[in-house]
Protein backbone atom coordinates (compact mmCIF):
# COMPACT_ATOMS: atom_id res chain seq x y z
CA UNK A 1 0.00 0.00 0.00
CA UNK A 2 2.70 2.47 1.07
CA UNK A 3 4.24 1.93 -2.66
CA UNK A 4 1.15 3.49 -4.11
CA UNK A 5 0.60 5.97 -1.78
CA UNK A 6 3.71 7.11 -2.26
CA UNK A 7 3.81 6.88 -5.95
CA UNK A 8 0.82 8.72 -5.88
CA UNK A 9 2.28 11.66 -4.09
CA UNK A 10 5.30 11.95 -6.37
CA UNK A 11 3.15 11.71 -9.13
CA UNK A 12 1.04 14.77 -7.68
CA UNK A 13 4.02 16.53 -6.86
CA UNK A 14 5.31 15.92 -10.06
CA UNK A 15 2.61 17.47 -11.86
CA UNK A 16 2.31 20.60 -9.01
CA UNK A 17 5.87 20.87 -10.31
CA UNK A 18 5.27 21.19 -14.15
CA UNK A 19 2.68 23.69 -13.24
CA UNK A 20 4.97 25.38 -11.34
CA UNK A 21 7.98 25.59 -13.52
CA UNK A 22 5.59 26.45 -16.83
CA UNK A 23 6.80 29.44 -18.99
CA UNK A 24 4.40 31.91 -19.25
CA UNK A 25 2.45 32.18 -22.36
CA UNK A 26 3.95 34.12 -25.29
CA UNK A 27 1.15 37.20 -24.83
CA UNK A 28 2.42 37.53 -21.03
CA UNK A 29 6.07 37.40 -21.60
CA UNK A 30 5.77 39.71 -24.52
CA UNK A 31 6.11 43.46 -23.12
CA UNK A 32 5.63 46.45 -25.06
CA UNK A 33 8.52 47.37 -27.51
CA UNK A 34 11.44 49.53 -25.98
CA UNK A 35 11.04 52.72 -26.83
CA UNK A 36 13.86 54.37 -29.18
CA UNK A 37 14.54 57.81 -29.48
CA UNK A 38 15.87 59.10 -33.39
CA UNK A 39 14.55 55.76 -35.18
CA UNK A 40 15.62 54.12 -38.20
CA UNK A 41 12.53 51.92 -39.29
CA UNK A 42 13.05 49.41 -41.58
CA UNK A 43 11.19 46.43 -43.31
CA UNK A 44 11.87 43.54 -45.58
CA UNK A 45 9.04 41.22 -47.48
CA UNK A 46 9.64 38.58 -50.13
CA UNK A 47 6.54 39.65 -51.93
CA UNK A 48 6.71 36.43 -54.48
CA UNK A 49 4.50 33.65 -53.84
CA UNK A 50 4.28 30.00 -52.84
CA UNK A 51 6.08 27.60 -54.75
CA UNK A 52 2.46 26.04 -56.01
CA UNK A 53 1.52 28.79 -57.89
CA UNK A 54 2.30 29.06 -61.74
CA UNK A 55 4.25 32.34 -61.57
CA UNK A 56 5.48 32.49 -58.06
CA UNK A 57 7.25 36.35 -58.75
CA UNK A 58 5.40 39.14 -57.00
CA UNK A 59 1.91 39.59 -58.74
CA UNK A 60 1.00 43.46 -60.06
CA UNK A 61 -2.66 42.83 -58.47
CA UNK A 62 -1.17 42.64 -55.17
CA UNK A 63 0.97 45.94 -55.05
CA UNK A 64 -2.00 48.48 -53.92
CA UNK A 65 -2.05 46.07 -50.84
CA UNK A 66 1.71 45.97 -50.46
CA UNK A 67 2.22 50.17 -50.71
CA UNK A 68 -1.13 50.42 -48.25
CA UNK A 69 1.10 47.97 -45.65
CA UNK A 70 4.36 50.59 -46.35
CA UNK A 71 2.39 53.50 -45.94
CA UNK A 72 0.80 52.07 -43.22
CA UNK A 73 3.98 51.46 -41.42
CA UNK A 74 5.79 54.61 -42.97
CA UNK A 75 9.22 52.66 -42.81
CA UNK A 76 12.49 54.64 -43.74
CA UNK A 77 13.80 51.93 -46.10
CA UNK A 78 12.38 48.99 -47.67
CA UNK A 79 13.88 45.72 -49.04
CA UNK A 80 11.37 43.64 -51.38
CA UNK A 81 12.18 40.43 -52.99
CA UNK A 82 10.43 38.25 -55.86
CA UNK A 83 9.69 41.51 -58.10
CA UNK A 84 9.54 41.03 -61.81
CA UNK A 85 11.71 44.04 -63.07
CA UNK A 86 11.31 47.71 -63.49
CA UNK A 87 8.02 48.17 -64.79
CA UNK A 88 6.49 46.65 -61.47
CA UNK A 89 8.78 48.95 -59.03
CA UNK A 90 7.66 51.94 -61.35
CA UNK A 91 4.05 50.68 -60.44
CA UNK A 92 4.75 50.34 -56.81
CA UNK A 93 6.12 54.04 -56.50
CA UNK A 94 3.32 55.41 -58.13
CA UNK A 95 1.13 54.31 -55.55
CA UNK A 96 3.35 55.14 -52.56
CA UNK A 97 2.57 58.71 -54.09
CA UNK A 98 6.52 59.76 -54.74
CA UNK A 99 6.68 59.57 -51.40
CA UNK A 100 9.96 57.08 -51.86
CA UNK A 101 12.51 56.79 -54.25
CA UNK A 102 13.76 53.17 -55.37
CA UNK A 103 15.81 50.54 -57.33
CA UNK A 104 15.92 47.19 -58.44
CA UNK A 105 18.83 44.78 -58.93
CA UNK A 106 20.43 44.06 -62.05
CA UNK A 107 19.42 40.31 -63.30
CA UNK A 108 20.93 37.35 -62.49
CA UNK A 109 20.63 34.11 -63.48
CA UNK A 110 16.73 34.18 -62.64
CA UNK A 111 13.63 35.71 -62.95
CA UNK A 112 13.16 38.13 -60.15
CA UNK A 113 14.88 41.11 -58.80
CA UNK A 114 15.54 42.58 -55.78
CA UNK A 115 14.47 46.03 -55.06
CA UNK A 116 15.08 48.56 -52.20
CA UNK A 117 12.88 51.43 -51.96
CA UNK A 118 13.74 54.74 -49.34
CA UNK A 119 11.75 57.42 -48.17
CA UNK A 120 15.08 59.86 -48.14
CA UNK A 121 14.90 62.42 -51.97
CA UNK A 122 19.06 62.40 -51.92
CA UNK A 123 19.21 58.53 -51.48
CA UNK A 124 21.77 56.73 -54.22
CA UNK A 125 21.42 53.28 -55.00
CA UNK A 126 23.59 51.00 -56.43
CA UNK A 127 24.04 47.10 -58.06
CA UNK A 128 25.75 44.69 -55.77
CA UNK A 129 27.63 41.63 -57.86
CA UNK A 130 28.08 38.73 -56.27
CA UNK A 131 29.40 36.11 -58.01
CA UNK A 132 26.49 35.33 -60.79
CA UNK A 133 23.75 36.76 -58.42
CA UNK A 134 23.22 40.35 -57.75
CA UNK A 135 21.49 42.30 -54.92
CA UNK A 136 20.48 45.99 -54.76
CA UNK A 137 22.05 48.48 -52.42
CA UNK A 138 21.17 52.54 -51.26
CA UNK A 139 22.34 54.65 -49.42
CA UNK A 140 20.71 57.59 -47.30
CA UNK A 141 20.90 59.53 -44.20
CA UNK A 142 17.48 58.95 -42.16
CA UNK A 143 17.97 61.98 -39.86
CA UNK A 144 20.18 65.21 -40.67
CA UNK A 145 22.62 64.83 -37.92
CA UNK A 146 23.07 61.18 -38.54
CA UNK A 147 25.73 58.71 -39.81
CA UNK A 148 24.84 57.56 -43.85
CA UNK A 149 23.19 54.18 -43.63
CA UNK A 150 23.36 51.24 -46.36
CA UNK A 151 20.34 49.20 -46.91
CA UNK A 152 21.15 46.08 -48.77
CA UNK A 153 18.17 43.89 -50.80
CA UNK A 154 18.87 40.35 -50.54
CA UNK A 155 18.08 37.29 -51.64
CA UNK A 156 19.71 33.70 -51.29
CA UNK A 157 18.91 30.57 -53.27
CA UNK A 158 15.78 28.50 -52.27
CA UNK A 159 16.99 25.66 -53.52
CA UNK A 160 20.47 25.08 -52.56
CA UNK A 161 21.94 25.32 -49.43
CA UNK A 162 25.47 25.62 -50.89
CA UNK A 163 24.64 28.49 -53.12
CA UNK A 164 23.13 29.98 -50.44
CA UNK A 165 26.73 29.92 -48.45
CA UNK A 166 28.46 31.37 -51.59
CA UNK A 167 26.05 34.34 -51.68
CA UNK A 168 26.09 35.40 -48.19
CA UNK A 169 29.90 34.99 -47.94
CA UNK A 170 30.07 37.20 -50.95
CA UNK A 171 27.50 39.54 -49.35
CA UNK A 172 29.05 39.99 -46.31
CA UNK A 173 32.06 40.64 -47.71
CA UNK A 174 30.92 43.27 -49.71
CA UNK A 175 28.64 44.43 -46.71
CA UNK A 176 31.94 44.40 -43.80
CA UNK A 177 34.29 46.48 -46.72
CA UNK A 178 31.92 49.21 -46.52
CA UNK A 179 31.18 48.95 -42.49
CA UNK A 180 33.84 51.56 -41.80
CA UNK A 181 32.28 54.30 -43.33
CA UNK A 182 28.71 53.66 -43.21
CA UNK A 183 25.84 51.65 -40.68
CA UNK A 184 25.53 48.40 -43.29
CA UNK A 185 21.88 46.89 -42.51
CA UNK A 186 21.37 43.51 -44.24
CA UNK A 187 18.03 42.59 -45.40
CA UNK A 188 15.87 39.73 -46.91
CA UNK A 189 15.55 36.70 -48.03
CA UNK A 190 17.65 33.94 -47.24
CA UNK A 191 16.55 30.30 -47.29
CA UNK A 192 18.42 29.49 -44.17
CA UNK A 193 16.65 26.10 -42.75
CA UNK A 194 17.97 26.21 -39.14
CA UNK A 195 15.62 24.12 -37.10
CA UNK A 196 16.90 20.92 -37.35
CA UNK A 197 13.60 19.19 -36.32
CA UNK A 198 12.61 19.85 -39.65
CA UNK A 199 15.47 17.66 -41.40
CA UNK A 200 15.00 14.25 -41.78
CA UNK A 201 18.30 13.53 -40.76
CA UNK A 202 19.98 14.06 -37.60
CA UNK A 203 23.25 15.90 -39.73
CA UNK A 204 22.76 16.87 -43.12
CA UNK A 205 25.17 18.94 -45.18
CA UNK A 206 22.42 21.27 -46.00
CA UNK A 207 21.75 21.63 -42.23
CA UNK A 208 25.56 22.73 -42.54
CA UNK A 209 25.56 25.13 -45.07
CA UNK A 210 23.00 27.20 -43.84
CA UNK A 211 24.55 26.75 -40.10
CA UNK A 212 27.56 28.26 -41.46
CA UNK A 213 26.21 31.26 -43.71
CA UNK A 214 23.85 32.29 -40.96
CA UNK A 215 27.00 32.11 -38.02
CA UNK A 216 29.19 33.85 -40.66
CA UNK A 217 26.77 36.28 -41.26
CA UNK A 218 26.34 37.01 -36.99
CA UNK A 219 30.64 37.12 -36.78
CA UNK A 220 29.68 40.42 -38.10
CA UNK A 221 26.50 41.43 -37.72
CA UNK A 222 23.27 41.22 -35.28
CA UNK A 223 20.02 39.22 -36.16
CA UNK A 224 17.93 42.08 -35.39
CA UNK A 225 15.06 40.23 -36.00
CA UNK A 226 14.89 37.39 -34.07
CA UNK A 227 12.19 38.16 -31.64
CA UNK A 228 9.87 38.23 -34.30
CA UNK A 229 9.63 34.77 -35.01
CA UNK A 230 8.20 32.93 -38.11
CA UNK A 231 8.42 34.96 -41.35
CA UNK A 232 6.81 32.54 -43.59
CA UNK A 233 4.59 29.83 -43.79
CA UNK A 234 4.79 26.51 -42.39
CA UNK A 235 6.64 27.63 -39.48
CA UNK A 236 10.12 28.97 -41.24
CA UNK A 237 12.09 31.80 -39.79
CA UNK A 238 13.66 32.71 -43.50
CA UNK A 239 13.57 36.49 -43.72
CA UNK A 240 15.92 38.56 -41.78
CA UNK A 241 17.44 41.96 -41.11
CA UNK A 242 21.09 41.96 -39.87
CA UNK A 243 22.28 45.58 -38.40
CA UNK A 244 25.55 46.45 -36.69
CA UNK A 245 26.25 44.41 -33.92
CA UNK A 246 27.58 47.43 -31.73
CA UNK A 247 23.45 48.81 -31.83
CA UNK A 248 22.28 47.97 -28.73
CA UNK A 249 18.72 50.25 -29.08
CA UNK A 250 16.83 47.63 -30.40
CA UNK A 251 13.10 49.19 -30.54
CA UNK A 252 9.94 47.61 -32.12
CA UNK A 253 10.31 43.99 -33.68
CA UNK A 254 7.57 42.81 -35.54
CA UNK A 255 5.95 40.05 -38.20
CA UNK A 256 3.41 41.46 -39.95
CA UNK A 257 1.18 38.30 -40.43
CA UNK A 258 -1.90 40.25 -41.87
CA UNK A 259 -0.32 41.78 -44.06
CA UNK A 260 0.28 38.90 -47.07
CA UNK A 261 -2.25 38.95 -49.80
CA UNK A 262 -3.07 36.49 -52.43
CA UNK A 263 -0.92 33.93 -52.53
CA UNK A 264 2.16 35.26 -50.90
CA UNK A 265 4.15 32.92 -48.46
CA UNK A 266 5.65 35.58 -46.86
CA UNK A 267 4.92 38.35 -44.58
CA UNK A 268 7.03 41.80 -43.91
CA UNK A 269 9.38 41.92 -41.17
CA UNK A 270 9.77 45.61 -39.66
CA UNK A 271 12.38 46.64 -37.47
CA UNK A 272 12.91 49.65 -35.70
CA UNK A 273 16.48 50.70 -34.44
CA UNK A 274 17.67 53.56 -32.59
CA UNK A 275 20.05 55.94 -34.28
CA UNK B 1 13.36 -3.78 0.35
CA UNK B 2 16.73 -3.60 0.23
CA UNK B 3 17.54 -7.00 0.27
CA UNK B 4 14.62 -7.33 -3.28
CA UNK B 5 16.69 -4.88 -5.01
CA UNK B 6 20.22 -6.53 -3.45
CA UNK B 7 18.71 -9.66 -5.20
CA UNK B 8 17.21 -8.05 -8.55
CA UNK B 9 20.82 -6.26 -9.16
CA UNK B 10 22.55 -9.37 -8.63
CA UNK B 11 20.24 -10.99 -11.59
CA UNK B 12 21.23 -8.01 -13.21
CA UNK B 13 24.95 -8.22 -13.26
CA UNK B 14 24.37 -11.84 -13.95
CA UNK B 15 22.59 -11.36 -17.10
CA UNK B 16 24.39 -11.26 -20.41
CA UNK B 17 22.32 -8.26 -22.18
CA UNK B 18 23.84 -6.21 -19.38
CA UNK B 19 27.26 -6.71 -21.01
CA UNK B 20 25.54 -6.59 -24.13
CA UNK B 21 24.83 -3.76 -23.89
CA UNK B 22 27.88 -2.01 -22.83
CA UNK B 23 29.78 -3.18 -25.64
CA UNK B 24 27.49 -2.20 -28.83
CA UNK B 25 27.99 1.03 -26.98
CA UNK B 26 31.82 0.72 -27.37
CA UNK B 27 31.20 -0.18 -30.91
CA UNK B 28 29.26 2.68 -31.97
CA UNK B 29 31.71 4.80 -30.29
CA UNK B 30 34.36 3.37 -32.36
CA UNK B 31 32.19 3.91 -35.19
CA UNK B 32 31.45 7.61 -34.41
CA UNK B 33 35.01 8.05 -33.81
CA UNK B 34 35.93 6.65 -37.38
CA UNK B 35 33.22 8.87 -39.04
CA UNK B 36 34.24 12.01 -37.00
CA UNK B 37 37.80 11.35 -37.89
CA UNK B 38 37.45 11.29 -41.34
CA UNK B 39 35.00 14.18 -41.54
CA UNK B 40 37.50 16.55 -39.82
CA UNK B 41 40.38 15.59 -41.91
CA UNK B 42 37.95 16.24 -44.87
CA UNK B 43 36.28 19.21 -43.44
CA UNK B 44 39.48 21.12 -42.56
CA UNK B 45 41.81 20.05 -45.94
CA UNK B 46 42.41 21.68 -48.72
CA UNK B 47 38.54 21.37 -50.85
CA UNK B 48 36.75 22.80 -48.18
CA UNK B 49 38.80 25.19 -48.07
CA UNK B 50 38.55 26.19 -51.95
CA UNK B 51 34.55 25.84 -52.43
CA UNK B 52 33.74 28.27 -49.05
CA UNK B 53 36.08 31.10 -47.68
CA UNK B 54 34.13 31.13 -44.48
CA UNK B 55 34.08 28.13 -42.09
CA UNK B 56 33.65 27.54 -38.14
CA UNK B 57 35.09 23.76 -39.04
CA UNK B 58 38.56 24.20 -37.57
CA UNK B 59 40.78 22.64 -35.92
CA UNK B 60 39.75 24.01 -33.13
CA UNK B 61 36.19 23.02 -33.38
CA UNK B 62 36.65 19.15 -33.75
CA UNK B 63 37.85 18.65 -30.70
CA UNK B 64 37.03 16.18 -27.87
CA UNK B 65 34.19 17.74 -26.53
CA UNK B 66 32.33 18.29 -29.56
CA UNK B 67 33.18 14.90 -30.47
CA UNK B 68 31.59 13.59 -27.14
CA UNK B 69 28.66 15.82 -27.81
CA UNK B 70 27.64 14.90 -31.39
CA UNK B 71 28.12 10.94 -30.28
CA UNK B 72 25.93 11.53 -27.36
CA UNK B 73 23.05 13.02 -29.55
CA UNK B 74 22.78 10.96 -32.08
CA UNK B 75 22.85 7.92 -29.92
CA UNK B 76 20.78 8.84 -27.34
CA UNK B 77 17.27 9.02 -29.61
CA UNK B 78 17.64 6.06 -30.85
CA UNK B 79 20.51 3.77 -29.38
CA UNK B 80 20.17 4.16 -25.36
CA UNK B 81 15.92 3.71 -25.46
CA UNK B 82 16.26 0.41 -27.34
CA UNK B 83 19.02 -1.05 -24.29
CA UNK B 84 16.76 0.33 -21.55
CA UNK B 85 13.01 -1.05 -23.27
CA UNK B 86 15.55 -4.04 -23.09
CA UNK B 87 16.73 -4.18 -19.00
CA UNK B 88 13.03 -2.98 -18.18
CA UNK B 89 11.02 -5.01 -20.60
CA UNK B 90 12.52 -8.32 -19.40
CA UNK B 91 12.11 -7.47 -15.66
CA UNK B 92 8.65 -8.95 -14.92
CA UNK B 93 8.05 -10.69 -18.18
CA UNK B 94 11.28 -12.54 -18.25
CA UNK B 95 10.66 -14.12 -15.01
CA UNK B 96 6.96 -15.02 -16.32
CA UNK B 97 8.59 -16.67 -19.13
CA UNK B 98 11.31 -18.54 -17.08
CA UNK B 99 8.45 -19.95 -15.00
CA UNK B 100 10.11 -18.02 -11.76
CA UNK B 101 7.36 -15.48 -11.65
CA UNK B 102 4.37 -17.67 -9.61
CA UNK B 103 7.55 -18.36 -6.99
CA UNK B 104 8.74 -14.85 -6.65
CA UNK B 105 5.57 -13.97 -5.56
CA UNK B 106 4.37 -17.02 -3.10
CA UNK B 107 7.39 -15.53 -0.97
CA UNK B 108 6.25 -12.93 2.17
CA UNK B 109 6.80 -9.75 -0.13
CA UNK B 110 4.56 -7.55 -1.80
CA UNK B 111 3.60 -6.87 -5.35
CA UNK B 112 4.88 -3.37 -5.46
CA UNK B 113 8.12 -3.67 -4.09
CA UNK B 114 8.90 -6.28 -6.11
CA UNK B 115 7.71 -3.88 -9.36
CA UNK B 116 9.37 -1.03 -7.07
CA UNK B 117 13.17 -2.71 -6.48
CA UNK B 118 12.98 -4.13 -10.12
CA UNK B 119 12.42 -0.26 -11.51
CA UNK B 120 14.86 0.88 -9.62
CA UNK B 121 17.45 -1.53 -10.57
CA UNK B 122 16.54 -0.69 -14.38
CA UNK B 123 17.34 2.94 -13.32
CA UNK B 124 20.43 1.97 -12.00
CA UNK B 125 21.34 0.02 -15.40
CA UNK B 126 20.24 3.11 -17.14
CA UNK B 127 22.13 5.68 -15.45
CA UNK B 128 25.35 3.67 -15.04
CA UNK B 129 24.91 2.94 -19.17
CA UNK B 130 24.59 6.98 -20.13
CA UNK B 131 27.53 7.48 -17.17
CA UNK B 132 29.83 4.60 -19.04
CA UNK B 133 28.63 5.79 -22.48
CA UNK B 134 29.93 9.73 -21.86
CA UNK B 135 32.72 8.88 -19.68
CA UNK B 136 33.82 6.80 -22.74
CA UNK B 137 33.14 9.09 -25.46
CA UNK B 138 35.13 11.81 -23.52
CA UNK B 139 37.74 10.06 -22.81
CA UNK B 140 38.18 8.42 -26.28
CA UNK B 141 37.61 12.38 -27.65
CA UNK B 142 40.38 13.42 -25.34
CA UNK B 143 43.06 10.95 -26.50
CA UNK B 144 41.98 10.84 -30.04
CA UNK B 145 40.48 14.10 -30.90
CA UNK B 146 42.36 16.50 -28.40
CA UNK B 147 40.82 19.15 -25.95
CA UNK B 148 39.23 22.38 -26.29
CA UNK B 149 36.11 24.39 -25.87
CA UNK B 150 32.84 23.19 -26.55
CA UNK B 151 31.23 25.45 -29.78
CA UNK B 152 27.36 25.67 -30.45
CA UNK B 153 26.14 26.62 -33.74
CA UNK B 154 22.78 27.12 -35.23
CA UNK B 155 21.46 24.30 -36.87
CA UNK B 156 23.10 20.89 -36.38
CA UNK B 157 21.86 19.50 -32.71
CA UNK B 158 19.60 21.91 -32.90
CA UNK B 159 20.85 23.92 -29.63
CA UNK B 160 21.22 27.17 -29.77
CA UNK B 161 19.69 29.86 -32.29
CA UNK B 162 23.21 32.10 -32.51
CA UNK B 163 26.96 31.07 -32.11
CA UNK B 164 27.93 30.33 -28.29
CA UNK B 165 30.70 28.98 -26.75
CA UNK B 166 31.22 26.67 -23.26
CA UNK B 167 34.69 27.20 -21.90
CA UNK B 168 35.97 23.41 -21.17
CA UNK B 169 35.85 22.68 -17.50
CA UNK B 170 32.03 24.17 -17.74
CA UNK B 171 31.12 21.85 -20.35
CA UNK B 172 32.82 18.87 -18.74
CA UNK B 173 30.50 19.86 -15.85
CA UNK B 174 27.51 19.93 -18.37
CA UNK B 175 28.05 16.35 -19.34
CA UNK B 176 28.02 15.43 -15.70
CA UNK B 177 24.67 17.06 -15.56
CA UNK B 178 23.68 15.13 -18.85
CA UNK B 179 23.80 11.59 -17.01
CA UNK B 180 21.65 13.16 -14.40
CA UNK B 181 19.18 14.78 -17.01
CA UNK B 182 19.30 12.31 -19.47
CA UNK B 183 18.85 9.14 -16.78
CA UNK B 184 15.52 11.08 -15.67
CA UNK B 185 14.53 11.13 -19.10
CA UNK B 186 15.28 7.67 -20.21
CA UNK B 187 13.25 6.44 -16.81
CA UNK B 188 9.76 7.15 -18.96
CA UNK B 189 10.74 4.62 -21.38
CA UNK B 190 11.62 2.19 -18.96
CA UNK B 191 8.06 2.57 -16.98
CA UNK B 192 6.29 1.85 -20.46
CA UNK B 193 8.29 -1.31 -20.48
CA UNK B 194 7.63 -2.05 -17.05
CA UNK B 195 4.46 -1.28 -17.84
CA UNK B 196 4.13 -3.57 -20.95
CA UNK B 197 6.06 -6.47 -18.81
CA UNK B 198 3.30 -6.82 -16.79
CA UNK B 199 1.11 -6.75 -19.69
CA UNK B 200 2.48 -9.00 -21.87
CA UNK B 201 3.94 -12.40 -20.96
CA UNK B 202 6.77 -12.48 -23.40
CA UNK B 203 10.01 -10.13 -22.84
CA UNK B 204 10.24 -9.79 -26.37
CA UNK B 205 6.53 -8.85 -27.07
CA UNK B 206 7.07 -5.99 -24.23
CA UNK B 207 10.16 -4.95 -25.35
CA UNK B 208 9.31 -4.43 -29.18
CA UNK B 209 5.95 -2.62 -28.09
CA UNK B 210 7.69 -0.26 -26.07
CA UNK B 211 10.13 0.48 -28.92
CA UNK B 212 7.36 0.75 -30.96
CA UNK B 213 5.77 3.12 -29.02
CA UNK B 214 8.49 5.45 -28.59
CA UNK B 215 9.30 5.19 -32.32
CA UNK B 216 6.05 6.11 -33.22
CA UNK B 217 5.98 8.86 -31.47
CA UNK B 218 9.35 10.07 -32.31
CA UNK B 219 8.77 9.97 -35.90
CA UNK B 220 4.89 11.24 -35.93
CA UNK B 221 6.56 14.05 -33.83
CA UNK B 222 8.88 15.00 -36.51
CA UNK B 223 6.12 14.77 -39.28
CA UNK B 224 4.54 18.25 -39.69
CA UNK B 225 1.40 16.48 -40.25
CA UNK B 226 1.22 16.44 -36.48
CA UNK B 227 2.76 18.90 -35.53
CA UNK B 228 -0.35 20.42 -33.02
CA UNK B 229 -0.42 16.97 -31.39
CA UNK B 230 3.76 17.24 -31.01
CA UNK B 231 3.29 18.79 -26.98
CA UNK B 232 1.62 16.07 -26.09
CA UNK B 233 3.99 13.33 -26.39
CA UNK B 234 6.41 12.05 -23.78
CA UNK B 235 8.86 12.41 -26.62
CA UNK B 236 8.77 15.75 -27.01
CA UNK B 237 8.97 16.51 -23.08
CA UNK B 238 11.80 14.03 -22.83
CA UNK B 239 13.85 16.13 -25.08
CA UNK B 240 14.52 18.50 -22.29
CA UNK B 241 17.52 16.78 -21.24
CA UNK B 242 19.89 18.74 -23.59
CA UNK B 243 19.21 21.61 -22.63
CA UNK B 244 21.80 21.09 -20.51
CA UNK B 245 24.21 21.61 -23.43
CA UNK B 246 22.91 25.69 -23.79
CA UNK B 247 25.39 28.25 -23.13
CA UNK B 248 22.86 30.01 -20.90
CA UNK B 249 20.68 26.64 -19.11
CA UNK B 250 17.04 27.41 -19.26
CA UNK B 251 16.50 26.00 -15.42
CA UNK B 252 12.98 27.01 -15.57
CA UNK B 253 11.96 25.28 -18.43
CA UNK B 254 14.41 22.26 -17.75
CA UNK B 255 12.66 21.91 -14.64
CA UNK B 256 9.21 22.24 -16.57
CA UNK B 257 9.81 19.05 -18.49
CA UNK B 258 11.68 16.92 -15.79
CA UNK B 259 8.96 17.35 -14.03
CA UNK B 260 6.73 16.32 -16.78
CA UNK B 261 8.98 12.94 -16.79
CA UNK B 262 8.64 12.57 -13.37
CA UNK B 263 4.85 12.54 -13.87
CA UNK B 264 5.09 10.35 -16.77
CA UNK B 265 7.56 7.44 -14.79
CA UNK B 266 5.59 7.88 -11.10
CA UNK B 267 1.89 7.76 -13.00
CA UNK B 268 3.14 4.45 -15.58
CA UNK B 269 4.48 3.01 -12.49
CA UNK B 270 1.13 3.79 -10.33
CA UNK B 271 -0.97 1.82 -12.91
CA UNK B 272 1.63 -1.09 -13.39
CA UNK B 273 1.30 -1.94 -9.52
CA UNK B 274 -2.27 -1.62 -9.94
CA UNK B 275 -2.19 -4.03 -12.55
CA UNK B 276 0.50 -6.33 -11.38
CA UNK B 277 -1.20 -6.47 -8.05
CA UNK B 278 -4.43 -7.80 -9.67
CA UNK B 279 -2.60 -9.82 -11.87
CA UNK B 280 -3.34 -13.34 -12.29
CA UNK B 281 -0.17 -15.19 -12.46
CA UNK B 282 -0.46 -18.58 -14.36
CA UNK B 283 2.91 -19.04 -15.29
Amino acid sequence: MWVKLVLLLLFCLMILGAAHFAQPRESETAGSAVKVGTSLRLLTWNIGYAELEDDTRAHDKDLPAVADVILRQDPDAVALQEMTGNSQLNILLGLLHGKYRGAIAQQGKGDRFEAVLVKDARAKFFPIALGASYAVGASFQPREDKEEVLLLSAHADAFNAAHRRTYTEALVDWAQARAQSAEVFIAGDFNFELKAANQTNLYTDNLKHDSESYSHILRNFRDLGRGGGDTAINDRRIDYIFGPSAFEQLGRVEVLRDAAVGRMDHWPLLVEVGL
Amino acid sequence: MLTLVKLELEKLLRAKSFYLSFVVLIGFVALMLWGFYTYAARKTGGQAVEQFKYTYESKQYFNGLTFALYSLLFSFTLLLPIFVSMSAGSQIAGEARAGTLRMICTRPISRSSLILSKFLVTAFHAGLLLAFFIALNLIVGLIFVGWGNLELYPGPLNLVDAPGKIMRDDALMRFGYAVLSGTWALLVIAAIALLCSVVFDSPAQAIVMTIAVYLALYIIGRVEFFEHLQPYFFTTDMDFWRDVFKPEIPWQSLWHYACLCGAYTTGLLLVTVVIFERKDIVT
